[in-house]
C-alpha cells in the first residue's frame, strides 16, 4: 500500500522555530509553579481531607509547618509567588482551592523567600486569599497591591505587611511585634488577641477584636489604646 | 524545474491580447504580485490543462465571449466554427442535437451511419447556459466530457483531449437548478463581471463587424471537413493542418501565435510533472480535512446534521452540509499546477493552491443557513458562493499558518509509522490529526 | 524593494496584502500600515542604512509589518481585546493605547524572531532608545539574547520576560501583566508628552483603528461583542474608540456612509450580537403554474403511447432508440411577493426586566435578532416598549425600516411598574396587514387578563416569549391554549430567547402567511 505521507518522509522533526531565552525562561517559571502547585497539593492532601479545613489555631500551625517542609528545596522568586496566586484564581488548574491553606501556603513561600521585599500584584485576583502574611518575620516586607480575606497578618513577627486595598476580618490577630499598614478599610475583630506591634488603618475600622497590647490607628487616629478602647486581658 | 521553453510567454501573449481587445475587464486577483482577471485567467488555465469551467455572471457580461475568444485562440480554430460546435441550453435540447444524429439517406436505405455533431467532434466544448438543459442533457454533456467517449447508435468516437466551457445565468424564471453530483464535476466555477461603465462604453463603441478571429475560408472548409464521413482519427488530422494554416493567418494578421495539438500536450506533461511543496501538500490536506472530517458520524453526509456542543464547532465542518468529493484535491491540484506553470514558477506553493482554491471549491460546498446567514450581508465584490469559499480559505491558512510546524512534524512522523516504526502519531486540535491517526491506526 | 518584497512574502507564507509603497517624509517613522496598506519612509530608511546594511533594513521592517497582519493582532477584535484588558488595569484611554500598541510590537517581533529569519533584532541595535523604546530594548535582550546596548531597569525587565508573548490563547492576562509593569513608563512618557507638546514617535508606526478597513472594523465588532463578558466592557471601548469610528466612517446605521448619528454603544452591542442569531434572506419562491408544456425529450420504447412523439426530432421514424418523446411538466412562475408580513415587537422594560444598558439583556436581543430577520427580508418592524403605559412610561414606534431607530425603541428601559395599554397594541396593528407578533415579557403585568382577551380576539401569529415560571405565565398559557396563532414559550434559562425568537421566524417565513 502506498504511504500517503511519502513526501514528508524527509522532515525532520524538529523544534517548533528557534530556542529564545524567552522559552528557558517561560519553561523554568512553568517547572517553579509546577513544583509550588505539587507542594500545594500535598498540603491539601494532608491538611484538608474531605476538602474541608477549620480555622483553628492548631490547624494553622500544622498546615505552615507541611508548607514549609513542601516548599524546601524549591528555587522561586517573588514573581512565582504572585503567579501562583494568579493561577489559584483559575480553579482549572488548581485541584481544590480552599482560601486557608492556600494564604498559609502563600504565607510560608513569603516569608522564606529571597527576595527582602516582596510585591504581591493581586488586583486582578478574583477571590479575596486569607491568611496572608502569616508569622511574616523581622527584616521582611510583603506589598500586596488588591484587597485581602479574613485573618491577614495573624501572629506577625515583626515583618511590615502593607495592603494597598482593603481586608476583611481578624486582621493582625495574635501579631507579637512588625507593622500592619491597611490603605483602605477592615472588618471586625480587627487586632484581636495581639499583643504587640501596629496596625495603620488608612480608611474605616468596622469593628475591633479584644485587643491585648500594641497601636492601632484608624485615619492617622490612635485609637488603640484610648478612652475608648482599653486592653484586655485573657 | 520548470521547462522554460517560451509556452507561457505565448500563453501570456494570448491573454493579454483577450484582455486588451475582446474581454475587456478589470483585474480581480492577484498572484504574485501580478494581476489578473479571474475569469479569463481560470479561461485559459482550463483550456490549457483540459478541464471543466462553470461561468456564472449577470446575462451579456461575456461568459460566453471569453469561453469562445480563449478557445479560439488556444485551440486555433476559427471563431465561427466555435461559434457553430456551441450548444445552447434550452429545454428541447436533444441528443440527436448535441451528440449526433443518424444519416438520413443512410438510414432510409438501412443503414446506421452516424453524423456527429462539431461539439463532440472538436476538441474544446461550450454549452450556453448549462443551467437551462434538463438534467438528464446535463448529465450527458458531463459524462461524455469525464470520459472523452460519445457514443450514439453503437458507434463512438474517442477525444484526446478536451476542456469544457459551460456558461450559466444565476437562478431566475426559466432556470433548472444545476444538481449537485453535476456540479461537483465542474473543476472551477468563475464569474464574469461587469467591467465597469467606462470599459462598457469603450466596448459599446467597438466595431461588431471587423473581428481578426474570423475568417470565411478557413471556416467553410472546417465545416466541410467536420461535415465529411472520413473516419474520425484522419478527420483531426486534417483539423490540425487546417489549424496550423489558421495559426499562421493569426501570426500574421494580429502577431499572436496560437498553439498547436503537441504544443498542449507537451504543456500539460509539463503541468503535471510540476511538484508541489510541503506547506501546499500539507495545506490542502489540512483543507481537505475540515472538508470531509466528522468527529461523532465519521465523515460528513448531507443526510446527517452536525449536532451541538461538538469539540469541532470552530472548524469547517461545523459549517459545511455535505461531504468534499474526491474531485476537489483533483481540481485543486491541476489547476495550482496550471497556474505555476503559467507563473513560470519551479513548484506549486502556497500562494498558488490558496489562489485556486476558492474557484474550486465555491460550487462544491453546501453551507449552512447559519454561516451564510452571518456572510451574506458582510461588503464583498465576488457572488456569495465565491465570497464564502474565500473566507473559508482564508480561516483555514491563519489556522495552517498558526500550527504549520506541527503539523509538518505529525505528517513527517506519520510517513515513519506508515513505515512500520514504533513511533505514535502526534496528537492536536485540528480534524487532520484525527484522520493522521485513523490512517495509522488502520494498519495497525 | 523589488528584490526583497518576494522573499519577505514567501518568508510569511505569502500573505494577501498589497506591495508596500514608498514615500518621502520628514516624520521620523520607518513604516505605516493603513488599512493593509504599508508605507515605508524612504528618508528613514536611508538613516538606517547608514548604519545597517539597505537590503536587511527593508526586509526587517517588511517582516514587523507582515507579522502584525499575519499574528499579532491579526484581525480588529484581537485589537480591541487588547486594548480592553489594558485599560482594565491602566484605567487611561490614552495609556491603555499605547500598552496595547507596545504589546503588540513585542509580540509581533518576538514572533518573527522565533519562527522566521529576520533581521529585526539587527534593525533594533540601530533604532533610538529612549522612553519605552529603552524598555523594549532591554526586554528584547533578555528575551532574544542579543545585545542592543541597552542598560538599567532589571526589576521591571524581570517582570516584563516572564510574560509568555507567544501564547496566544494566554494573551488577555499577558497584556495586564505588561501594562501593569509598563504603567509608571507610559505615565513618564504621557507627561514628558504633555511638557513637550509632541507625541513620542514609535518608529514602527503606531496600532490605530486605521490599520484597518471598515469591513475588517465591522467584522472586528461583532466578534468583539460576542466575546466580552457584559455590555459595560464593549460599552467602555468603543465609547473610547468613538472619535475614530467616527472619523473612519463608520457609525451605528452601517459602513462608509459618511458622518451619521453619533455611535450608541449600547446600541452597536446589540447590533453586532444580533448578527450572531441570523436566518438567510428568504429565496423568492416558484410556483407551479398548473398547465403542463412540453419540456424536454426522452427516448420512445414500444409500448409507450404514441400522441406525445415528436415527429421532428424523431425524423419521421418510428423506432427504438430513434424515436423521441415529448416530456410534459408544469410550469414554474415566481411566487407571491408579499408572503412575509411585518413586525410588531412588544417588549417589556419593566423593573423586573433586565436593564439592556447595564447588562446583556436576552429578552432585548431577543427582540433584536427577530427585527433583523425582518428588516433582512425586505419587512417593517413596529416596537412597543412598555413598562407601567398609563403613567406615560411607554415607547411606540410606528412601523419603518430605520435599524438605528428600531434597536433605540428596543432598547429603551423605563423601570417602572407593568401594564400594558392595549389600545396602543391596537394603533399599531391596524398600521400594517396582520402583522406576526412578538411578545417577550415576564408576565407580571396588572392587566393581564385584558391582555388574554385580547390576544384571543385576533388572528396574527403570535410568540410570547415569558421568562421564568410564576402563576402570570400559567394563567397566561391557561387563556390561550385554545389558540393555534399564539405559541407559548417559557424560558428558563435566558441564553435561549434568541434561539427560540429565531426558531418561530423561521417557522413563520417558511409556512403560509
Amino acid at each position: 500500500m502506498k504511504n500517503p505521507f511519502e513526501e514528508f518522509r524527509g522532515q525532520s522533526t524538529r523544534s517548533k522555530g528557534k530556542e529564545l531565552p524567552l522559552d528557558r525562561i517561560l519553561k523554568a517559571k512553568e517547572e517553579t509553579l509546577n513544583q509550588i502547585l505539587k507542594g500545594y497539593e500535598n498540603l491539601l492532601k494532608n491538611e484538608a481531607k474531605d476538602l474541608v479545613w477549620l480555622m483553628q489555631y492548631s490547624t494553622v500551625i500544622k498546615a505552615y509547618s507541611i508548607a514549609e517542609e513542601a516548599i524546601k528545596g524549591i528555587n522561586y522568586a517573588a514573581e512565582d509567588v504572585e503567579e501562583f496566586c494568579y493561577v489559584l484564581d483559575k480553579t482549572d488548574q488548581v485541584p481544590y482551592l480552599i482560601t486557608g491553606p492556600a494564604g498559609v501556603y502563600i504565607s510560608a513561600l513569603c516569608n522564606n523567600a529571597q527576595e527582602e521585599e516582596i510585591v504581591l500584584r493581586l488586583q486582578d485576583v478574583g477571590i479575596k486569599i486569607n491568611l496572608l502574611g502569616y508569622r511574616l518575620p523581622e527584616g521582611k516586607r510583603l506589598i500586596i497591591e488588591g484587597n485581602v480575606g479574613d485573618f491577614t497578618g495573624i501572629s506577625l513577627e515583626g515583618g511590615e505587611l502593607i495592603i494597598e486595598g482593603s481586608a476583611k476580618n481578624y486582621t493582625g490577630a495574635g501579631m507579637k511585634k512588625g507593622r500592619i499598614i491597611v490603605k483602605q478599610n477592615v472588618g471586625f475583630n480587627t487586632g484581636h488577641g495581639m499583643t504587640g506591634g501596629e496596625i495603620l488603618v488608612g480608611g474605616r475600622i468596622k469593628g475591633l477584636g479584644k485587643v491585648v497590647g500594641g497601636k492601632i490607628y484608624e485615619k492617622g487616629q490612635l485609637i488603640f489604646p484610648s478612652d475608648d478602647y482599653r486592653p484586655y486581658y485573657f | 524545474m520548470v521547462l522554460r521553453n517560451g509556452y507561457q510567454e505565448r500563453v501570456r501573449r494570448i491573454y493579454r491580447f483577450i484582455s486588451e481587445n475582446f474581454y475587456l475587464n478589470r483585474p480581480d486577483l492577484e498572484v504574485k504580485g501580478e494581476k489578473y482577471n479571474s475569469a479569463l485567467l481560470f479561461g485559459i488555465l482550463t483550456a490549457l490543462y483540459g478541464g471543466k469551467e462553470l461561468i456564472i455572471g449577470e446575462p451579456g457580461l461575456g461568459k460566453t465571449t471569453s469561453a469562445e475568444y480563449i478557445s479560439c485562440l488556444i485551440y486555433g480554430i476559427p471563431l465561427g466554427v466555435i461559434w457553430g460546435s456551441e450548444v445552447s441550453g434550452h429545454p428541447e435540447q436533444t441528443e440527436e442535437k448535441i451528440v449526433g444524429r443518424p444519416d438520413l439517406g443512410a438510414l432510409n436505405q438501412g443503414k446506421e451511419v452516424v453524423v456527429w455533431s462539431n461539439f463532440v467532434q472538436l476538441p474544446v466544448k461550450i454549452v450556453d447556459e448549462i443551467n437551462r438543459l434538463p438534467e438528464t442533457k446535463q448529465s450527458m454533456i458531463l459524462d461524455g466530457v469525464d470520459r472523452g467517449n460519445w457514443e450514439y447508435l453503437n458507434e463512438m468516437i474517442i477525444n484526446d483531449e478536451y476542456a469544457l466551457f459551460a456558461t450559466a445565468n444565476y437562478q431566475d424564471r426559466g432556470t433548472n437548478t444545476i444538481i449537485a453530483p453535476l456540479v461537483d464535476r465542474f473543476d472551477v466555477m468563475v464569474e464574469s463581471r461587469h467591467p465597469g461603465p467606462n470599459l462598457a462604453f469603450y466596448i459599446g463603441r467597438r466595431s461588431r463587424f471587423d473581428n481578426p478571429l474570423r475568417h470565411q475560408e478557413f471556416e467553410e472548409r472546417y465545416h466541410k471537413l467536420l461535415r465529411s464521413q472520413i473516419p474520425y482519427k484522419e478527420k483531426l488530422q486534417g483539423l490540425e493542418e487546417l489549424s496550423e494554416v489558421f495559426r499562421d493567418y493569426l501570426k500574421e494578421k494580429v502577431g499572436i501565435e496560437s498553439l498547436s495539438k503537441e504544443e498542449r500536450f507537451s504543456i500539460r506533461k509539463e503541468m503535471a510533472q510540476m511538484p508541489l511543496d510541503l506547506d501546499a501538500n500539507a495545506f490542502l490536506r489540512m483543507v481537505l480535512a475540515e472538508l470531509s472530517f466528522c468527529h461523532r458520524y465519521g465523515q460528513k453526509r448531507s443526510v446527517e446534521g452536525c449536532p451541538e456542543g461538538c469539540h469541532y464547532t470552530g472548524y469547517l465542518c461545523y459549517h459545511v452540509k455535505n461531504c468534499a468529493s474526491n474531485r476537489l484535491p483533483i481540481s485543486v491540484i491541476g489547476y495550482s499546477q496550471a497556474l505555476a506553470w503559467f507563473l513560470e514558477d519551479d513548484e506549486v506553493d502556497l500562494e498558488h493552491v490558496r489562489t485556486v482554491l476558492p474557484f474550486t471549491l465555491a460550487h462544491r460546498i453546501q453551507w449552512r443557513d447559519s454561516y451564510i446567514s452571518k456572510k451574506e450581508g458582510e461588503g464583498r465584490n465576488d457572488p456569495l458562493q465565491i465570497y464564502l469559499a474565500k473566507e473559508a480559505t482564508e480561516e483555514i491558512f491563519h489556522r495552517y499558518t498558526e500550527q504549520r510546524d506541527y503539523l509538518l512534524d505529525a505528517l513527517a512522523i506519520a510517513s515513519r509509522a506508515f513505515e512500520g516504526e514504533a513511533v505514535e502519531p502526534l496528537d492536536g486540535d485540528h480534524p487532520i490529526y484525527e484522520e493522521i491517526k485513523k490512517e495509522i491506526a488502520s494498519l495497525r | 524593494m523589488r528584490k526583497v518584497w518576494p522573499k519577505v512574502r514567501r518568508n510569511h507564507l505569502f500573505p494577501q496584502i498589497p506591495p508596500p509603497q514608498l514615500v518621502e517624509s520628514d516624520e521620523e517613522v520607518a513604516l505605516e500600515i493603513k488599512s493593509k496598506q504599508m508605507t515605508i519612509n524612504v528618508n528613514y530608511l536611508q538613516v538606517l542604512t547608514e548604519k545597517m546594511n539597505p537590503e536587511d533594513a527593508l526586509q526587517a521592517l517588511l517582516d514587523h509589518g507582515i507579522s502584525h497582519y499575519m499574528y499579532c493582532p491579526w484581525d480588529f477584535n484581537t485589537h480591541l481585546m487588547l486594548y480592553s484588558e489594558a485599560k482594565k488595569v491602566l484605567r487611561d484611554k490614552r495609556l491603555a493605547q499605547k500598552a496595547a500598541s507596545y504589546f503588540m510590537d513585542v509580540v509581533a517581533n518576538t514572533y518573527c524572531v522565533k519562527e522566521r529569519e529576520t533581521k529585526i533584532p539587527e534593525l533594533y541595535r540601530h533604532l533610538p532608545k529612549e522612553g519605552i523604546q529603552r524598555i523594549l530594548a532591554l526586554l528584547y535582550q533578555v528575551i532574544w539574547g542579543i545585545d542592543l546596548g541597552a542598560q538599567g531597569e532589571e526589576e521591571s525587565i524581570k517582570r516584563l520576560s516572564r510574560i509568555p508573548y507567544l501564547e496566544k490563547r494566554l494573551w488577555k492576562e499577558s497584556i495586564k501583566k505588561f501594562a501593569k509593569t509598563l504603567e509608571e513608563f507610559l505615565q513618564k512618557e504621557m507627561e514628558s508628552e504633555q511638557k513637550s507638546s509632541k507625541k513620542a514617535q514609535n518608529p514602527l508606526g503606531e496600532h490605530s483603528i486605521e490599520n484597518y478597513t471598515l469591513e475588517e472594523i465591522d467584522k472586528g465588532l461583532r466578534d468583539f461583542a460576542s466575546s466580552v463578558d457584559d455590555i459595560t466592557e464593549f460599552r467602555e471601548t468603543v465609547e473610547d474608540l468613538k472619535d475614530e469610528l467616527a472619523a473612519m466612517g463608520y457609525t451605528v446605521g452601517g459602513m462608509g456612509r459618511g458622518a451619521g448619528n453619533p455611535i450608541d454603544a449600547d446600541l452597536l452591542y446589540y447590533m453586532k450580537l444580533a448578527e450572531n442569531y441570523t436566518l438567510p434572506i428568504k429565496k423568492l419562491p416558484m410556483e407551479k403554474s398548473g398547465a403542463l408544456h412540453p419540456h424536454s425529450h426522452s427516448p420512445w420504447e414500444v409500448g409507450k403511447p404514441v400522441q406525445d412523439i415528436d415527429p421532428w426530432t424523431s425524423f419521421g421514424k418510428i423506432m427504438p432508440g430513434l424515436t423521441q418523446t415529448w416530456v410534459r411538466r408544469e410550469g414554474e412562475v415566481f411566487g407571491e411577493m408579499e408572503k412575509i408580513p411585518d413586525c410588531l415587537i412588544i417588549i417589556d422594560s419593566s423593573g423586573s426586566m433586565t436593564n439592556p444598558r447595564e447588562r446583556l439583556s436576552y429578552a432585548v436581543l431577543g427582540a433584536a435578532c427577530a427585527c433583523n430577520a425582518y428588516l433582512k427580508n425586505g419587512k417593517k418592524v413596529a416596537v412597543y416598549n412598555f413598562s407601567d403605559a398609563f403613567r406615560g412610561n411607554k415607547l411606540i414606534l410606528d412601523f419603518c425600516k430605520e435599524k438605528e431607530s428600531i434597536y433605540w425603541a428596543i432598547c429603551r428601559y423605563f423601570g417602572g411598574g407593568t401594564a400594558i395599554d392595549l389600545n396602543d397594541v391596537m394603533y399599531l396593528l391596524k398600521q400594517a396587514e396582520k402583522p406576526d407578533i412578538f411578545i417577550i415579557t415576564d408576565m407580571q403585568i396588572t392587566n393581564l387578563e385584558k391582555l388574554i382577551d385580547f390576544f384571543n380576539s385576533i388572528e396574527n401569529r403570535v410568540t410570547a416569549v415569558h421568562i421564568g415560571e410564576n402563576i402570570y405565565a400559567t394563567r397566561f398559557r391557561e387563556g390561550l391554549k385554545q389558540k393555534n396563532n399564539v405559541s407559548l414559550f417559557l424560558v428558563k434559562d435566558k441564553e435561549d430567547i434568541p434561539k427560540i425568537v429565531l426558531g418561530k421566524v423561521r417557522e413563520y417565513f417558511t409556512s403560509p402567511f
